[in-house]
């Protein structure tokens, strides 16, 4: 895994976010076992089917859709199995749970979730502690919120 | 009868019912799951089908007696099979990322909207606005659907055993839609990517809708989702597409990008 640098330039690269790459954006044999539709749900790519190589910064790159940002593919791509390598390094990406996405759930998540969504089965639980964020010299107005008790009611 | 007036309550997340909680009324054996929802408030019923699929790790339940209450089997982020017997209301089944789920009625509005990822298979008939903003996976309906079918639609399948309304695939962005019936007025309206698969006949099309070629690669997806969904193939379709005629951008900004794909 290597270690970039953050950079404040505009883009919605998964470097950017994470700071780092991961290793199956460099050695195609870690993605080569992904078995895609057993990955998705159905009983054919489902919602991989949207899912095509790209190219940004004229990188070849797939479209995280939970993080918003490109997640980039350093190794050699044989020709005519673009999509396929694309998907493949999606899923392990989601699967290994590096998405930058999904590693917000953690403090954002609102409501109890599998913290690796429908890509992984058994993965813990987020969501269940979920506190509104709390903003110094604020305070909810009256009458919109509970406190516990009948005091806000609507 | 008296009537209590109790004033709705909120919590902070906004959510009425703030104190419901899993009613675990659940029968389970050799890993499925039924319960009857009759009786059960909507968040009740979304509540035991989240316990049974987090918790419990069920992934196999059956809802029972549903009585067409809205916004049922949303938000569910898992793998999982989930069955109603019955209809459902408003709004059933959206924001779900891996369940694979049947309903053996009817649906309301906007069933299967902004889903991310799985199967949805209503085998009667659905109302307007039939997976809106749909994202991934599949959404099958074997009946007719209403008016706006698609809407906003990026990216998926939606496919259509009867006729469809009229504005079906409004401002469609990507994605697949095939109607085995007839097309009403406006299809494809300002859609500006994605196919459009139609059967029968078409009222009219929309602005900078026009006819497409079919390809190889549309048979074969054609093929395949008719093989897995057991539904009868007619036996031609007609393709519509974006005619570009809107296509008044040359590069997206890095935020209009997120938004297209």
């Amino acid at each position: 895994m290597s270690e970039g640098h953050l950079t404040t330039r505009v883009g919605i690269d998964t470097e950017e976010l994470t700071g780092k790459t991961f290793p199956y954006q460099h050695d195609r044999s870690l993605v080569d076992d992904v078995d895609l539709v057993a990955a998705t749900p159905g009983h054919d790519l489902n919602w991989l089917e949207d899912i095509h190589l790209l190219e940004e910064d004229g990188i070849p790159s797939v479209f995280d859709r939970y993080t918003n940002a490109f997640l980039k593919i350093y190794f050699d791509i044989p020709h005519g199995r673009e999509d396929e390598y694309a998907r493949k390094v999606l899923i392990k990406h989601l699967q290994e749970g590096n998405s930058y996405g999904i590693w917000l759930k953690h403090k954002h998540a609102k409501f109890p979730q599998p913290e690796l969504g429908p890509w992984r089965g058994g993965s813990s639980i987020v969501g269940t502690d979920w506190t509104p964020p709390e903003m110094e010299g604020w305070t909810a107005p009256t009458g919109r919120y509970l406190d516990g008790d009948e005091k806000g009611t609507s | 009868m008296e009537q209590v007036n109790r004033p709705a309550r909120y919590d902070v997340r906004g959510l009425a019912e703030p104190d419901a909680d899993a009613p675990r009324i659940a029968e389970v054996a050799d890993g499925r799951a039924r319960f009857d929802a009759e009786g059960l408030s909507t968040r009740q019923i979304n509540l035991e089908i989240r316990r049974l699929a987090y918790e419990e790790g069920i992934d196999d339940i059956t809802v029972a007696n549903p009585a067409a209450k809205h916004s049922l089997g949303v938000g569910i982020l898992t793998r999982c099979r989930i069955r109603f017997e019955g209809s459902l209301g408003y709004f059933a089944c959206g924001l779900i990322d891996g369940p694979e789920i049947e309903i053996t009625g009817r649906v309301g509005w906007s069933c299967a909207e902004n889903i991310m990822a799985g199967v949805v298979v209503i085998r009667k008939n659905a109302g307007s606005l039939t997976g809106a903003a749909l994202r991934g996976g599949d959404l099958v309906v074997h009946g007719d659907v209403g008016a706006r079918t698609g809407i906003d639609q990026k990216g998926g399948t939606i496919l259509i055993g009867g006729n469809a309304g009229s504005s079906t695939g409004f401002m469609m962005q990507r994605g697949r839609q095939i109607i085995c019936g007839d097309a009403g007025h406006g299809l494809g309206d300002s859609m500006y990517d994605g196919a459009i698969y139609v059967a029968g006949t078409v009222a009219s099309l929309g602005v900078d809708c026009v006819e497409g070629e079919m390809s190889e690669d549309d048979e074969e997806m054609l093929d395949r989702k008719f093989g897995i969904y057991g539904l009868e193939r007619p036996s031609s379709f007609t393709k519509f597409v974006c005619g570009k005629k809107l296509w008044n951008y040359d590069n997206l900004e890095a935020n209009e990008r997120k938004l297209v794909l």
